[in-house]
């Protein structure tokens, strides 16, 4: 668990210091490992792997979803702006 | 046991070169190795059909849709990151690890141990069966993604 939570505290310093949009993604990918690496060693230690398992591979579906949508959002900032910088995205300040 | 340190160290090393390295399709191979490390992991934890998902998916078809972005926004170079969040990182994932084992090691003996709800049966039977309703999420979510990734590339009209 302490390792699922150090893959959670590089995640979120990857998005609280990096300013590449691709980076940031980058970075929830690395917090989703560490949420599928407590599902599964919660499920392990209670020697219920099977239902972790099933939770582990629902989240993944879900992870490919994000991914090929975010990915494509991605791709769309980049034809607007010509640039991957987050600090470039401010069109929608309110 | 020694193993699952390794890999689970390893799976750490390369996060942290995903997010440190300074080229993107370093990040992304970097990305890749802590799925398939994170996937061995699986297998030795007694479940396999995660490790195979694992790493058949996320290491390889998301490093793929990774590698094409970067393919498409050829832009790595005009965005700077700051030297001061590269150097002080190594000080403050310390900091992190210490406070980490510290606080653990007492908030996990405070928690009221769960019953060990081991249950006999096939992995099918509890996917199929019991968890259903997930099953419908996930197509669910499967059709969002695709809707959303054809909405994202449909071909404007000159009128708009």
């Amino acid at each position: 668990m302490a390792f699922a939570a150090g893959l959670l505290f590089v995640g979120l310093y990857c998005l609280l210091t990096m300013k590449n949009v691709i980076k940031l993604f980058i970075g929830i990918e690395v917090i989703s490992k560490g949420v599928s690496l407590a599902l599964l060693a919660t499920g392990f230690v209670k020697k219920n792997t099977l239902l972790a398992q099933s939770l582990v591979i629902t989240f993944i579906v879900v992870e490919v979803s994000l991914v090929a949508t975010a990915l494509a959002i991605i791709i769309n900032i980049y034809r607007h702006t010509k640039s991957l910088d987050i600090r470039k995205l401010t069109k929608l300040k309110g | 046991m020694i193993w699952q340190i390794l890999l689970l160290s390893g799976l750490i090393l390369f996060s942290i070169l995903a997010i440190l390295s300074k080229d993107l399709i370093k990040s992304a191979i970097s990305l890749a190795l802590a799925s398939l490390f994170l996937g061995i992991l699986f297998f030795q934890m007694n479940a396999p059909y995660a490790g195979v998902f694992e790493i058949s998916v996320v290491a390889g078809l998301i490093t793929v849709l990774f590698m094409l972005t970067i393919a498409l926004t050829k832009a790595e170079g005009d965005v700077r990151e700051s030297k001061l969040a590269r150097l002080i990182f190594p000080l403050v994932f310390v900091a992190f690890i210490l406070i980490d084992v510290l606080v653990m090691k007492g908030l996990l003996q405070k928690v009221p141990a769960l019953p060990d709800t081991s249950e006999p049966g096939a992995f099918g039977d509890v996917l199929w069966k019991q968890r259903t309703f997930d099953l419908v999420g996930q197509l669910a979510i499967i059709l969002a993604g695709v809707f959303s990734v054809l909405a994202l590339f449909r071909k404007r009209n000159k009128d708009e």
